[in-house]
């Protein structure tokens, strides 16, 4: 990623990069939902609803990405990132605006538009670039809010041969017409998504082979659906408590990446993930799998098996093609059903 | 055999060089830290940003495609071209650091170095000039 200087003012430095993706996909064969009326789909992520039919699309999971940051000197700085997805008909939106203050070396101060770190993968969900999958595992990311509004305070310290990261944020999400609800789940009804008083944390310890990452949220939830409030046992809102924990290891040319979580809403949503890849010099094929589990009879379980492989075949590009297979387990809270599906694409930094 | 003799004295040659290509980590000359390969790690990941000193550090690197690079990132940083981008786009897009400036060629990286007491870069050993100060090779 280069960082081009685009102007040197007499106030700010001000520089720009970013990130695109151009993928394609299509399901080679699938059931569907016919309960629901849904065709064979392969749902491939959950919180931008990017889903591929039985004919090729470049829509649902192409990206462009541009981040504009300037340096305020004396540690402060304003960052803004626009991202235009084809699943949005290409429409640029601010998916990260915030103003940040570095204290000093270890504490770093963020207030604005940020992405709500539940999983390893979120705050980096958009940079195909810097992660070995397509995407990351669907069955995971399951989440219907996907930013937060508010603020974070950032540490960071190295220790002997650890490296320390952690945060603590707080904040509020009010989705006017949610994506994932309205269209999926709640059969195209606009639905309002409400997360508020969210007060959250992670940590990350990591030395050269071994990272651990763990993360706990709190929130109160509130909905409407086509305007009228939603009650859950009588009441108009309810608490959640998101739990997380990821343990990657790199033994050099092979690698593990694992997370799994836990949301304890009404009842418990468990997801786990595992994956494996080999370094070849510039290829790396892996295998992955992950799986998404409410622990109710008749409660929504799906899981994904893939394989695939990333082509380093430039210093900033990558080639990648994966193959998802897909078992849909749930009747009653089907998503998309069992599909199988190829998929590829190009992402790039810049 | 001539030909045979003057190929394989050719390919002793390459082979020499690519031995001894070497990348030389430089600071300006004013620069009195101790600077030991663990804080240079530090300081091109982005986790450490002063100098002991207490000296606010200007990271330079050279491009992808500059002669040395590739070394200096496996080298110093233990990472891949792809390794070393993926770590910085992992940060800077997610609001966690500032990837080094890039520059694109070894006379850029000496005049910057000379020119601000707080700078780090590398060049290719051969390019390294008696206005900047030598603290690690690899």
């Amino acid at each position: 990623m280069s960082s081009m200087l685009a102007c040197t003012g007499a106030y700010a430095e001000v520089n720009l990069s970013g990130f695109a993706s151009i993928n394609a996909g299509k399901v080679l064969s699938g059931d569907g939902v016919p309960q629901f009326d849904v065709p064979p789909t392969f749902l491939a992520d959950y919180p931008i609803v990017s889903a591929y039919k039985e004919e090729w699309d470049f829509d649902p999971e192409s990206l462009f990405g541009v981040q504009i940051s300037a340096d305020l000197s004396h540690g402060i700085s304003a960052t803004a990132q626009v991202v235009a997805r084809g699943a949005n008909e290409w429409d640029p939106e601010f998916e990260w605006a915030y103003i940040s203050y570095e204290l000093n070396d270890e504490f770093t101060i963020q207030a604005g538009k940020k992405r709500l770190p539940l999983f390893y993968y979120s705050d980096f969900y958009d940079v195909g670039y810097a992660y070995v999958w397509m995407r990351a595992p669907a069955d995971n990311y399951t989440w219907q809010i996907f930013n937060y509004t508010g603020l974070n305070v950032l540490y960071s310290k190295d220790i002997g041969d650890w490296s320390v990261v952690a945060n603590l944020y707080t904040g509020k999400e009010d989705d006017k017409d949610n994506k994932l609800l309205g269209d999926f789940f709640f059969g195209g009804s606009e639905t309002r998504e409400i997360w508020k008083d969210i007060f959250g944390g992670v940590i990350n310890l990591s030395k050269d082979w071994f990272e651990a990452r763990f993360t706990i949220m709190e929130y109160t939830n509130e909905r409407y659906i086509d305007g009228e409030r939603v009650m859950w046992d009588g009441k108009d809102h309810r608490d959640g408590t998101f739990y997380g924990g990821a343990f990657n290891f790199d033994l050099g040319d092979w690698f593990v990446l694992t997370e799994m979580s836990r949301l304890d809403l009404d009842d418990n949503y468990d997801t786990r993930m595992v994956t494996f890849g080999y370094r070849l010099n510039e290829l790396t094929p892996f295998i992955a799998y992950s799986e998404f589990d409410q622990d109710e009879d008749g409660g929504e379980e799906h899981n994904t098996t893939s394989i695939g492989l990333r082509w380093d075949f430039h210093s900033s590009a990558v080639f990648k093609v994966q193959y998802d297979k897909i078992e849909d387990k749930s009747f009653d809270l089907a998503v998309a059903g069992d599909s199988r599906a190829l998929s590829f694409g190009v992402d790039v930094v810049f | 055999m001539k030909l045979f003799k003057k190929l394989f004295i050719a390919s002793v040659t390459v082979t020499t060089f690519s031995c001894f290509a070497e990348v030389s980590v430089i600071v300006n000359s004013s620069n009195g830290d101790t600077i030991n390969q663990k804080l240079i790690k530090q300081i091109y990941l982005g986790k450490a940003k002063s100098f002991p000193s207490g000296n606010k550090i200007t990271v330079l690197t050279l491009n992808d495609d500059a002669k040395g690079t590739d070394l200096f990132r496996q080298n110093a940083l233990n990472k891949s071209n792809s390794q070393y981008k993926s770590y910085w786009a992992k940060r800077a897009f997610t609001g966690k650091g500032t990837p080094p400036k890039e520059l694109s060629n070894a006379n850029e990286m000496i005049n910057a170095v000379k020119s601000d007491a707080g700078a780090i870069g590398f060049v290719d050993s051969s390019a390294v000039t008696g206005d900047v100060k030598v603290v690690a090779t690899f």
